[in-house]
């Protein structure tokens, strides 16, 4: 009982990036050191990783599927453990975070997926409020937050509406709203765009740089040229659950 | 913390409501388990209630010859009471014995008329014995046969057979109404135990999209489960008051067709004079049900 105390305690102190990150003299926020991932099934998801993502940076990760792409962001929000090596999270290493601590750890990170995971039961507010409440936040401040960050991310009209009432980007929208709502320090974002149209892809792109110019650091995974060519970020190029190219400013014309 | 309980108990209130049919089916197997438990826990207190009676009515007369005068049948009594095994042993004169007779079959004319021709008092005197429990009454009965005032007696009618038969049948209804009272509960709990792991779990799976969501978003694990957690206890509880009223129902109209077993007035007032103590009871299975499988239910099918 008394860890989940000073759960309930730590959930008003924000993440901030702060000194922790620069513990290692380093200024990663994300640290893949030498990591591998095989699952049950002895299939080799990641190999011999090495990668190293500062705070504040926009990265793309490209590939075709079962690169090894979604397995390298699982790591990072620790729903799945390397098998070999270690990821470093803001100075720390995620093997080391006890099972009870794991979900502090995952308030850091903001989730974005390709379908947008939203409640259908729940109106657009009450789906990004509900991620507050499930940490603790007081209604009066839910109150306020939300409509402002589905302000941000162009929602603010359709606050009463529900998932079935809106387009595809419409509730990646708010799936992003609900992903930033605990201000997170890293966005992931598993292909986002994958059930939209161009128009709404780079909607979400747009957003997302918008994020990362606002201090957020974001990891974005795609197999969508034209999207992480419009970012203009560092590209990170996986096939086989290894890492082939890391180019700092986009032009990934492969694949 | 209060906001966290306060937000967990509405969120299993609400799940409560969504799974309507479900929960139903829950709530009434455990209402039917809980109920059939204690209709077997009030049956075999009463039953043991009935025995005891029984038991404490026994009594085992030692008759003396005609010939033995009061005297030596009041040294005889004062040696049994110093026998431990032996609760009382009291005095009944020939006259007495008369007397009693007299009464017990007044309305019996044929039996006083034919006494009166006997014109003797045909009764014999007796030490009316009774024994701290009843399955002494073996041990008492071999010891007077083996005291110096043995050649004095006429009989006891312990020896007769019935008694002795009636006495360790009664022991025995006794253990066995206990052992099977105990095997069928436990078998019942452990049904009920299935059931309700096994509705959790579905509510579990029906909310998986939820449980996704506040996993991603950080919720503790303790928040996560606490929806689960209270709507066991809200399974229990509905389940304990439910049966609670159907088992009042029962005593209250069925025990007067048992009468004859059973006195109704008996089962009622060990109804309410056990209120608290059954209820509690329901109460406590119904909640450790609850808890135990959706904690179970929890980390087998979750990653928490």
């Amino acid at each position: 009982m008394k860890t989940e105390e000073s759960e309930t305690q730590a959930q008003y102190e924000r993440p901030m990036s702060d000194a922790q990150g620069t513990a290692h003299g380093t200024n990663f926020l994300i640290r893949f050191d030498r990591v591998t991932k095989t699952y049950k099934d002895s299939s080799v998801a990641l190999q011999g990783i090495d990668l190293s993502i500062a705070d504040g940076e926009f990265i793309s990760i490209v590939g075709p599927s079962g690169a090894g792409k979604s397995t390298l962001m699982k790591l990072i929000y620790a729903e799945e453990m390397p098998t070999e090596g270690e990821v470093w999270f803001n100075g720390r290493a995620i093997s080391e975070i006890s099972r009870g601590k794991l979900p502090l750890h995952r308030r850091y990170i903001g989730t974005v997926f390709q379908d947008s995971k939203l409640l259908n039961r729940k109106t657009v507010f009450e789906n990004v409020a509900y991620a507050l409440e499930v940490l603790g936040v007081p209604s009066e401040e839910i109150e306020e937050d939300v409509p402002q960050i589905l302000e941000i991310v162009g929602m603010g009209h359709m606050m009463e509406k529900f998932p079935e009432q809106l387009s595809g980007g419409e509730k990646q929208k708010v799936a992003m709203a609900r992903a930033l709502i605990h201000k997170p320090i890293v966005i992931i974002a598993d292909e986002p765009t994958g059930n939209l149209d161009p128009v709404s892809s780079l909607e979400i792109v747009d957003l997302l740089l918008k994020i990362n110019e606002l201090g957020t650091t974001v990891v974005l995974a795609s197999h969508d040229k034209d999207i992480v060519n419009k970012a203009q970020k560092r590209v990170l190029v996986m096939d086989q659950g290894k890492i082939i190219n890391d180019y700092s400013k986009g032009k990934y014309k492969l694949i | 913390m209060f906001l966290m309980i306060s937000r967990t108990f509405r969120e299993a209130l609400k799940s409560l409501f969504r799974n309507g049919w479900l929960s139903v089916a829950t709530v009434s197997i455990l209402i039917l388990s809980l109920y059939v438990v204690s209709v077997l826990y009030v049956v075999t207190h009463t039953t043991d209630k009935i025995l005891k009676d029984i038991q404490n009515k026994i009594t085992v007369s030692v008759y003396f010859k005609p010939d033995v005068a009061e005297a030596d049948i009041l040294a005889a009594k004062s040696d049994l009471e110093k026998n431990g095994q032996i609760a009382s042993a009291d005095y009944v004169s020939r006259d007495q014995a008369l007397a009693d007779f007299k009464r017990e079959n007044a309305d019996e004319p044929v039996i006083l008329q034919s006494l009166d021709e006997l014109g003797d008092n045909p009764l014999l005197a007796s030490l009316v014995i009774k024994a701290n429990n009843s399955d002494q009454y073996q041990a008492v009965s071999d010891y007077i046969k083996q005291t110096s005032y043995k050649d004095e007696i006429s009989r006891i009618n312990y020896d007769k057979g019935n008694i002795k038969d009636v006495i360790s049948r009664l022991n025995s209804i006794d253990a066995t109404t206990r052992r099977i009272g105990l095997v069928l509960s436990l078998i019942l709990v452990v049904i009920s135990i299935l059931i309700t792991f096994n509705t959790i779990m579905i509510t579990i799976y029906a909310q998986r999209r939820e449980i996704e969501i506040m996993r991603l978003v950080g919720a503790s694990n303790t928040f996560i489960r606490l929806p689960f957690v209270f709507e066991g206890i809200i399974y229990g509880v509905i389940a304990a008051l439910v049966s609670m009223l159907i088992l009042f129902i029962t005593l209250k109209f069925l025990t007067p067709y048992v009468s004859s077993v059973v006195s109704p007035k008996d089962t009622v007032d060990f109804y309410t004079s056990h209120f608290f103590q059954i209820f509690g009871l329901q109460l406590l299975i119904g909640i450790i049900l609850g808890i135990i499988s959706s904690l179970v239910a929890m980390r087998r099918y979750l990653k928490i």
